[in-house]
Order: C-alpha cells, then sequence, then structure tokens
C-alpha cells in the first residue's frame, strides 16, 4: 500500500516535470527535422544550379514546391521557452529568438514570402534555379546571422 | 616646402606599388566590412572583394621579401629590445622620423595582415548553410569545421575593426602629440626621416 502511494506521488509530482522535457525536446527534434528537410531540397536545388546535378525540371519543382510547403508551417511556435542555446543540448537557437518574437516571425514570413511559387519557378530550364535558389537562401542567411549561434 | 628638422632629411620611404596597395587595401577591406555587415543576403560581392583582399595580400607577402627596404620584413621587424625602447621614448613630443614603419608601428602592420589572412582563410571555409553564400573551400574542411568558421569569420571582423580604431587612433596620436603628419607620406612617398 505504501509502495503504491509512493509511486503515486511520485508519478504525480514527476509526471509534469517529465512532460515538459520531453515537450522541449520534441520541439527541438522537430526543428532540426524542419530544418534538415529544407536543407535537403535546398541541397537539390543548388546541387542543379551549380551543374553537379543534372537539371530535371520534375525534380526542381518538387523541391521548390517542397520548400513552399515547408516555408507555410507554423515553425516559430516550435521555439518554445526553454529551448535557447545553453538550456538544452544541441540547441543552436540564440536567446535573440525569445527577447525579439516579432523580429523572429518576421524571418520566417520573409521566408514564406521568398518561397511563394518556387516550384513554377524553377521551371523551364536550368538557368532558373539560381535566381530562385538565392532568393530563399538569402532569407535563410538573414535569420541565421541573428538568431542562430555562429 | 616648408623647411624640415635640422637633422632629418626628406627621403622617399613608401615606393609607389606599396602605397596602392594601402589604400587598395584600406578602401577594399572597410567597404568588405560594410558590405558583411549591411550588404544584401546574397553576398556575392562581398565575395569578390574578399578575392581582390587575398591578391592583395598575397602582393604584399611577396613584397616582404623582395620590395625595397622600408617594405620588407626582414628589416621594419624589429626584436623585444628596440620595441621596449621605441616605447620608452613614445610620449616624447617630437616626431619619430622613422625611416618606415617604427617598431611598435610594424606590430601593429603584422597584426593587421595576420588578421586579414585569417579572415581570407575563415571567410573561404564559411558554410552558414543558406546555400548560396558558400566559402569555396568549405566543402573541403568537413561540415563542422565549415559551420563553426562563420562565427570564426564574425570574431575577425571585430578584430579588424578594432586593429583599423587602433591604425587611425595611432595616427591622430602621431598628428596632435607628436606633430608628425603620416597619412601624407603615405600619399606622396615622400617623409621626413631621421637622417642616415
Amino acid at each position: 500500500m505504501r509502495l503504491i502511494a509512493l509511486t503515486a506521488t511520485l508519478a504525480t509530482t514527476l509526471l509534469p516535470v517529465l512532460a515538459h522535457a520531453d515537450a522541449a525536446e520534441d520541439a527541438l527534434e522537430a526543428r532540426h527535422g524542419y530544418m534538415k528537410m529544407l536543407a535537403l531540397n535546398m541541397g537539390t536545388l543548388s546541387g542543379m544550379a551549380k551543374g553537379e546535378i543534372a537539371y530535371d525540371e520534375a525534380a526542381a519543382s518538387k523541391a521548390g514546391s517542397n520548400i513552399e510547403a515547408l516555408s507555410g508551417y507554423a515553425v516559430a511556435d516550435l521555439f518554445i521557452e526553454g529551448t535557447a542555446m545553453g538550456e538544452v543540448d544541441d540547441s543552436e537557437a540564440l536567446p535573440a529568438i525569445w527577447a525579439n518574437p516579432d523580429q523572429f516571425a518576421q524571418k520566417f514570413a520573409a521566408l514564406s514570402e521568398a518561397a511563394a511559387g518556387a516550384g513554377e519557378a524553377v521551371k523551364g530550364g536550368q538557368e532558373n534555379v539560381g535566381p530562385a535558389l538565392q532568393k530563399l537562401g538569402g532569407t535563410c542567411k538573414d535569420c541565421h546571422d541573428d538568431f542562430r549561434k555562429k | 616646402m616648408s623647411a624640415g628638422p635640422e637633422h632629418a632629411r626628406r627621403v622617399r620611404v613608401w615606393d609607389p606599388a606599396l602605397r596602392m596597395f594601402h589604400w587598395s587595401l584600406a578602401a577594399l577591406v572597410i567597404a568588405n566590412i560594410l558590405l558583411g555587415k549591411f550588404g544584401p543576403n546574397v553576398m556575392t560581392l562581398h565575395f569578390w572583394l574578399g578575392y581582390a583582399i587575398i591578391a592583395l595580400l598575397v602582393f604584399r607577402l611577396v613584397w616582404g621579401f623582395i620590395g625595397p627596404e622600408p617594405a620588407r620584413f626582414g628589416s621594419f621587424l624589429r626584436g623585444p629590445s628596440a620595441i621596449v625602447d621605441y616605447g620608452r621614448h613614445l610620449f616624447r613630443r617630437q616626431p619619430s622620423h622613422s625611416h618606415g614603419h617604427n617598431p611598435i608601428g610594424a606590430i601593429s602592420a603584422l597584426a593587421m595582415l595576420i588578421a586579414l589572412g585569417w579572415q581570407a582563410v575563415t571567410g573561404l571555409m564559411s558554410d552558414p548553410e543558406d546555400f548560396v553564400n558558400i566559402g569555396p573551400l568549405a566543402d573541403n574542411v568537413g561540415s563542422a569545421t565549415a559551420k563553426a568558421a562563420v562565427g570564426w569569420h564574425h570574431a575577425g571582423a571585430n578584430l579588424v575593426l578594432i586593429l583599423i580604431g587602433l591604425h587611425l587612433a595611432a595616427i591622430l596620436f602621431y598628428r596632435v602629440w607628436k606633430n608628425e603628419d603620416l597619412i601624407r607620406p603615405m600619399i606622396t612617398g615622400w617623409k621626413w626621416v631621421r637622417g642616415r
């Protein structure tokens, strides 16, 4: 009986802590996965722009559309409190994110703006990939500059 | 021309190539710092100016061995005793009449070259993970190093800014406190030096 009571007490007191740790870990993992997905599709476009991958209109357009779709995800919500660099392992998120949430949200808005129509923009030939890629990559850089560990 | 001090004579210390190097470097470095901090997110121009700066640094390295006397590392880099000795008399209110770099200025010049060399290397290695501003050597150093190089490049930029500040402060100090104009010799090449 005592054991059950103890277990119950422990469970009720520890559960919120564990749940919280889970939420932070989940958010971090999701963020990293999100960035990885962006990177994979950006990598396809970058390889084609540089001529390292043969231009394939369908593949380019798919990568562009994927980035467009990803940019519509409310990723700023994944940057929950307590997941800055130093607060959890592997995080490269600067505290500036939480200090300037509006500015941070703007950077993602800039990505969705740049990504709008990317799936179409990269169609029609290899020479169209570079300009679309630069538009997208510029917004990556702009946000990394201010909000990611250097 | 005003008459110079009795014991000094006016000689051509800075050769035309070195003066051209100096002012080109100053212009390109300032432009590249501004481009790096406030320029467009697609940093094509920053890259090109960076390559031009590398060419200038290579020239200076070569000139440090085969250039005229005041440009040579072997002649302007001095030992600790010469540096301490110069430092002891630094605050005297009289011109140094140095034949080129003075022993402390030499350290500053060398520090600037090293810092800019650091900027060149870290810049070439940088991968900011944006798929557009990737240094041409990023693929050769491994992704962790390439990513870290971005931070080193930012830190190096601050170091260069500090060195530029020191350089300008020293020129002002020589102008105001020691009554010696260091700017004109870098434009005309002619400088008052201690007779020798």
